[in-house]
């Protein structure tokens, strides 16, 4: 039987637009946590990290009621020809919240390795905050959003539960690769599931593997 | 110290970039191929409940040929899909294991009424992976040491798990071999689990027990209510035309045949 592509096609679509968008997002609030003190943000870190400990059902379950048609945002939403659950863009969302944490972890954990002496320096020198973080800061915590935006991608990449619940299980829509290979499994369909599986850990392991050398230390 | 990391880093920087930028171009490609309006008609995306696997496959495929309309079909268990159509899934029609469901969106607004119509009689047999070495004569037989995993759909939300529960309770079973029941998702799930011999035996609907892994004899009908089998037309469908179309070759006498030979029973027969 030929190969089904379509998933793995949908898979990098949603992978790449979740990761794009946990990019600037999750870097920004990084640096927010890492470098700016302000009432709240030890619970702002706290939730930010939820994704990650959360089951992905309940993530689901809270972008479903939050999003899905009974909600005002949900409706809308699809008024303005915009609708997210069911579509491939709520599978987009789902991935985002799911990696959202590894990024900005990353990104915090990056920016607070940066010696504040450093943008001092700069600061005295009369750059501007903002040439600050692009020329000083950003540079030195390079490698740690390199590194999250790689754990990103792979956690995106992987996401089923919360896809399931937002976007459900529709082909050549919203089925991914993890979600078609549930389906080719209680299908039985196993030749086809095996090929799928070894696929997505070719894929998985070969960016692990660019991201470690991506981010190896300069010697 | 600084402008050497900068420098350093500056080409990987850039292969990143580059990488994204053209995953994102294919992207854009796909999403053309996939999504773009300029390939007419769009897919009806029937959303079907779990036993409907193997009928449905064929109908869809006849479907396709006869009509130049391509079908995009969704198995799930039954509650599930209900659920989902609830939350706003894109489906056009939504055939059910169980009338119940379809009612419930009916009194919600969710289904067009007037399309709401009985297709088939769902039963269950007693399923048994080909590869055991008990013989299973009847139901009373799964609770036989040997038989460690008995496989039914969970019957919390899908229509065949409640019948096959029924049937447990209704021959006295249910409280000795519960221990060693095994919930699918869906029927098609307990068909999975007694197919790789992970459950030895369990209760599957009929119309999709014919796999070469399995044996199966029929259940006594007056142990459960056979399932009603209702389909409609899901109110926010945006082809509910075509969706109408399909419903009718479900419910013809075309379509009647062949879910008979599939082995449901068919409304006022």
């Amino acid at each position: 039987m030929e190969a089904n592509w379509v998933p793995l096609r949908l898979s990098l679509q949603v992978t790449v637009s979740a990761t794009l968008l946990v990019l600037f997002t999750g870097v920004p609030l990084g640096w927010l946590l890492a470098r700016k003190r302000f009432p709240g943000r030890e619970a702002l870190g706290a939730i930010a990290v939820l994704p990650l400990v959360l089951p992905p059902t309940v993530l689901g379950y809270y972008l479903l009621v939050l999003l899905g048609a009974q909600s005002p945002l949900g409706q809308w939403l699809a008024s303005i020809g915009f609708p997210l659950v069911f579509t491939w863009r709520g599978a987009v969302i789902a991935a985002a919240i799911a990696s959202f944490p590894l990024m900005v972890e990353s990104a915090r954990a990056g920016f607070e390795g940066v010696d504040p002496r450093l943008e001092g320096v700069a600061r005295t020198l009369g750059r501007s905050e903002f040439a600050i973080f692009w020329r000083v800061t950003l540079p030195l915590a390079w490698r740690n959003i390199v590194a999250g935006t790689a754990l990103t991608f792979a956690r995106a990449l992987g996401d089923f539960g919360v896809t399931l619940m937002v976007a459900g299980n529709i082909p050549g829509r919203t089925q991914t690769m993890a979600l078609y290979i549930y389906d080719l499994v209680q299908a039985n369909r196993q030749d086809e599931a095996n090929r799928m599986v070894l696929i997505i850990t070719a894929l998985t392991v070969m960016l692990l593997v660019v991201a470690r050398r991506l981010t190896r230390r300069a010697v | 110290m600084i402008r050497l990391i900068v420098s350093n880093r500056t080409p990987f920087l850039f292969t990143l970039v580059a990488v994204i930028a053209i995953l994102s171009m294919a992207n854009a490609c796909t999403e053309q191929n996939v999504f773009s309006p300029a390939n007419p008609p769009p897919p009806l995306v029937v959303a079907a409940a779990a036993d409907l696997q193997f009928a449905f496959s064929e109908l869809a495929e006849r479907f396709e040929q006869r009509t130049g309309q391509p079908v995009t079909l969704v198995f799930g268990s039954s509650g599930q899909l209900a659920q989902q159509i609830e939350h706003g899934a894109p489906f056009d029609l939504f055939a059910s294991a169980n009338v119940a469901f379809v009612e419930r969106l009916r009194d919600r607004g969710l289904v067009l009424p007037e399309t709401v119509a009985v297709y088939a009689e769902g039963h269950i047999v007693l399923a048994v992976n080909r590869n055991m070495a008990v013989e299973i004569t009847g139901l009373h037989d799964l609770e036989n040491p040997l038989i460690q995993g008995i496989a039914i759909a969970n019957p919390e939300h899908a229509p065949y798990g409640l019948a096959a529960k029924e049937a447990l309770v209704a021959a006295g079973l249910w409280e000795s071999i519960e221990p060693k029941l095994i919930y699918g998702e869906n029927v098609r799930q307990a068909l999975q689990f007694i197919q790789t011999g992970d459950a030895q035996a369990g209760i599957v609907g009929q119309a999709i027990a014919d796999v070469p892994e399995i044996v199966w004899m029929p259940i006594d009908p007056s142990l459960y209510n056979p399932l009603q089998q209702a389909l409609a037309v899901v109110a926010s469908s945006s082809q509910p035309e075509a969706a109408r179309a399909f419903a009718e070759l479900v419910t013809n006498d075309e379509g009647r045949a062949l879910l008979k030979r599939y082995g449901f029973g068919l409304p006022g027969e």
